[in-house]
């Protein structure tokens, strides 16, 4: 095994100075194993197995690439903390951030699609027996559904969503609407901190005060959805005090 | 572990005079990070009063705001609450009671109350502070059927 990390280390040290693909490959392949074992602390969270190994293998890729072994670091500990990197975001961009069991999962999107339609037909937004009834759950179960909801994270700005284009090119100027607020620069800091898609919600929602379905309805995704970007936004919002970034 | 126990009935005497339903009490352990359990309380309670699922996804929002402003960056003790419901109403008490550290040094107590002050504003019909038995704490009162705006 000490063979094994003095020679990564030294085959480390040709491939910074080379660039040599046969090199690269060859790191790659001894270190795979990593990869597949940290793609494996990510089973049963609903994303396969084969998707998850391909992402953490990507990263893992790009840890050999940008791993410098002048500074002194293993290179595991470089890749790890890459490789858990790419798997989250993997989760945050595309599935659940926090392990539901799958009846939830699929309460949750049975409530949030039923959600829309009962607000069109009652003309308000439903109750929570309204929604029991429609979906066949209990009332607890379409609590827990909700709740657990704010583990699902939503698709990129980029992605298309119901409407034609982007969500991100139908988001205006939102850099005002703090202004009344005490510190305002530090607000401003801490809304610096959001994604533009989440500032305008926050903007909507905080300074104008319109509704989560009125909010839903001007940039066209569910209001369950709103409300999701809303709480993941306080939170980056409160994160942002706290560690002063 | 015991996560959540009863916190007294004295407590009940903060929720409004004359109601013929009693709070849900809870203490919730801080460096459990249980704020799930405040979250599903409120939801549940709100949802026995008629509250619509927009007004509860307010709520969840209103109720994170509210335990977090309290706790000001405090990393143990408990957060003791009650949630009443009745007449299309909900009330919310949160208090913090624990070991007097000293509060992260890092957060910026007076932007943090502004900010949480104005979404308080936006969510909730009413809020402010609540000290009991001197431990330093807040309220919250949302109706269903509030019209925004």
């Amino acid at each position: 095994m000490m063979s094994a990390i003095h020679g990564s280390k030294a085959t480390f040290a040709e491939f910074a100075d080379s660039r040599d693909p046969e090199l690269r490959e060859q790191l790659v392949e001894q270190h795979l194993g990593l990869a597949y074992q940290l793609a494996r602390r990510y089973d049963n969270r609903g994303e396969s197995q084969d998707d998850l190994v391909q992402v953490a293998s990507v990263a893992l890729i790009h840890a050999v690439d940008r791993f410098d072994p002048s500074k002194g670091f293993e290179f595991s500990t470089f890749a790890t903390r890459t490789v858990l990197g790419e798997l989250k975001r993997h989760f945050r961009d595309k599935g659940w951030a926090v392990r539901a069991p799958r009846r939830i999962q699929e309460l949750y999107l049975e409530v949030s699609a039923a959600t829309e339609v009962l607000t069109q037909e009652l003309g308000h937004p439903p109750t929570v027996a309204e929604l029991a009834a429609r979906t066949g759950a209990t009332e607890d179960a379409v609590l827990e559904a909700v709740e657990a909801g704010n583990g699902y994270r939503t698709n990129s700005i980029d992605a298309p969503d119901r409407q034609d284009g982007t969500i991100s090119s139908r988001l205006g100027d939102i850099d005002a609407g703090f202004e009344g607020t005490e510190d305002h620069q530090v607000l401003v800091d801490a809304m610096a901190t959001l994604s533009e898609r989440e500032r305008h919600i926050v903007r909507l929602r905080f300074v104008d005060g319109l509704t989560q379905s009125e909010i839903a309805s001007e940039i066209g995704v569910s209001q369950m959805h709103v409300s999701r970007l809303l709480a993941a936004s306080l939170a980056t919002l409160r994160k942002s005090f706290v560690t002063g970034n | 572990m015991n996560i959540i126990e009863p916190i007294g009935r004295d407590l009940v005497g903060t929720a409004r005079q004359g109601s013929t339903h009693p709070p849900v009490e809870m203490a919730l352990s801080v460096k459990d990070d249980l704020l799930v359990l405040a979250r599903v309380g409120a939801s549940t309670v709100a949802s026995r009063v008629g509250f619509d699922i927009e007004e509860i996804d307010d709520l969840r929002l209103a109720v994170d705001e509210l335990c977090l402003h309290v706790l000001q960056g405090r990393r143990s003790g408990r957060l003791l609450l009650a949630i009443a419901g009745e007449d299309g109403r909900i009330d919310m008490w949160c208090n913090y009671d624990g070991p007097d550290e000293p509060v992260d040094q890092s957060i910026d107590d007076e932007v943090l109350a502004g900010l949480s002050g104005r979404i308080l504003d936006a969510l909730v019909d009413d809020h402010g502070p609540f000290e009991r038995d001197g431990l330093p704490g807040a309220r919250l009162c949302k109706r269903h059927g509030r019209i925004d705006g």
